[in-house]
């Protein structure tokens, strides 16, 4: 304890503070690293980030819009001028995204008899969830984002997040009102993908920097420089075929992604709700064979 | 000699810390690219911090030190504990012991400053590669330190002109 009166206190004194109580500081934030640590953190402590989240979001919802109106006036004026072009340019993409809405359409219709004819069961997405991102804080030792949506509006924690460029993480602590997203470039991001011309997998694997290694590619992988990589679904934890980025070379000629999500700032993000394929069960059901006698 | 605190003048003082701390945390997680902004910020709570372990070294006291860096963590999203302990260390290090109303030059400051965040990212560094179990990559660190010690004599300077001004005193 501070070594100060209550009312009174020594001008020509120096700062000093209890060593007991420094001592016992330092013991307790030992210890919250210790149980803290992303690999074993117990359920006590993810209850306990969850609901500080909800907490932060409704803080920082409120703080974020007035810099969000700021960051916007610069543009805004500069997009007046733009506008009738624009305007003109997207009516002529509407026309044509019309027409390969009806493609579209049929090929899904085409897909589901396939599916239905190979008796085909994936994991697959049922609905999806709108939501703002609130706080994207990529510091040095953490990149995740928190959303101002949580297990109120339906996300479980696993869900992918992807924006209108592709894959942006997956929620890892989910509270009533909001989730934290892991990032794709965080350290503990892993996420099983595939080059899309080749069907070359891999495994993308976060490390604090924007470009996310490739790894576990193979010695000699059927991989471009410019490939388009997607998930794979391969780790049964996301959806196949979200598009996440372009395979590129860095400067020691590792392979790495350029992620779609970089293209331009995220605000607005959708959580897919996905259930995974079950594991098999312990006790499964025996599988009776018929024995077919040969005639002759 | 002892002096009689204005207990008045305390109590605001007090509030001016508690929401100037509030406001650095909350600044600090803002969306960096809220529109084209950048995705780094200076270190605002260890600079408000500091300025306040200056200015009124006995808010700036251990349990303190704990409380804002659990905040920063639980905030921020990294395992807990981390900034606690590299704030309770650093300060416990390179505080300024001495309670002078007379003020402090901006350079020695900024040089003491410039030693508590290193030692503040360093183990900071450490205890969140710990908790990953693999080395952090020093890229954007780097890079964040330079940063928060690049933009203290600002803060350091403004804080100076509202202390002459009599806001937060």
């Amino acid at each position: 304890m501070a070594q100060r009166q209550n009312s009174w206190r020594r001008r020509d004194e120096r700062v000093r503070f209890s060593s007991l109580l420094f001592v016992v500081c330092l013991l307790f934030s030992g210890i919250l690293i210790y149980l803290d640590r992303p690999s074993s953190r117990p359920g006590v402590f993810a209850d306990l980030r969850a609901g500080s989240n909800d907490i932060a979001v409704f803080v920082l919802d409120m703080a974020v819009h007035p810099f969000r109106g700021l960051a916007n006036i610069g543009s805004w004026w500069r997009r007046q001028s733009e506008l009738a072009e624009e305007n003109r340019a997207l009516r002529m993409q509407v026309a044509e995204v019309h027409a390969w809405r009806a493609t579209a359409l049929s090929l899904q219709e085409r897909n589901a008899r396939y599916r239905e004819a190979l008796n085909l069961q994936g994991a697959t997405a049922q609905k999806r969830i709108s939501a703002w991102i609130v706080a994207d804080r990529s510091n040095v030792f953490v990149r995740s984002s928190l959303i101002g949506a949580g297990a109120r509006e339906g996300v479980r924690t696993g869900y992918p997040v992807v924006s209108v460029y592709g894959l942006v993480g997956r929620a890892v602590e989910v509270g009533r009102n909001s989730s934290r997203i892991l990032l794709l470039t965080d350290i503990n991001s892993r996420v099983a993908v595939m080059a899309d011309r080749s069907n070359a997998r891999a495994l993308l694997v976060g490390d604090n920097t924007d470009f996310p290694r490739l790894e576990y590619l193979g010695d000699e992988p059927d991989l471009q420089e410019g490939d388009r990589i997607i998930t794979s679904g391969d780790d049964n934890v996301m959806l196949r075929g979200l598009p996440v980025g372009q395979a590129i070379r860095d400067r020691d000629g590792r392979w790495r992604v350029a992620l779609f999500n970089h293209t331009a700032p995220i605000d607005l993000v959708w959580i897919w709700s996905f259930e995974p394929v079950a594991d098999p069960e312990t006790d499964p059901v025996p599988v009776k064979f018929s024995m077919t006698k040969r005639a002759g | 000699m002892l002096v009689p605190v204005k207990s008045g003048g305390e109590n605001l003082s007090i509030l001016g810390f508690v929401l100037t701390m509030l406001l650095a945390l909350v600044l600090h997680v803002l969306p960096g690219h809220v529109g084209r902004g950048p995705d780094l910020v200076p270190a605002l709570p260890l600079i408000t911090l500091f300025i306040w372990s200056v200015r009124q070294p006995w808010y700036v006291s251990p349990p303190v030190l704990l409380l804002v860096g659990v905040l920063q963590d639980l905030i921020e999203g990294s395992s807990m504990g981390g900034w606690s302990l590299a704030y309770l260390v650093a300060f416990a290090v390179f505080r300024v012991r001495e309670v002078a109303d007379a003020g402090h030059k901006v350079g020695p400051l900024s040089l003491r400053f410039t030693l508590m965040v290193l030692a503040a990212f360093g183990i900071a560094w450490a205890v969140n590669s710990f908790a990953v179990g693999a080395p952090i990559a020093p890229g954007s660190l780097i890079t964040e330190v330079l940063l928060t010690i690049l933009v203290f004599p600002l803060f350091a300077w403004v804080f100076a002109r509202c202390k002459e001004y009599g806001a937060f005193s």
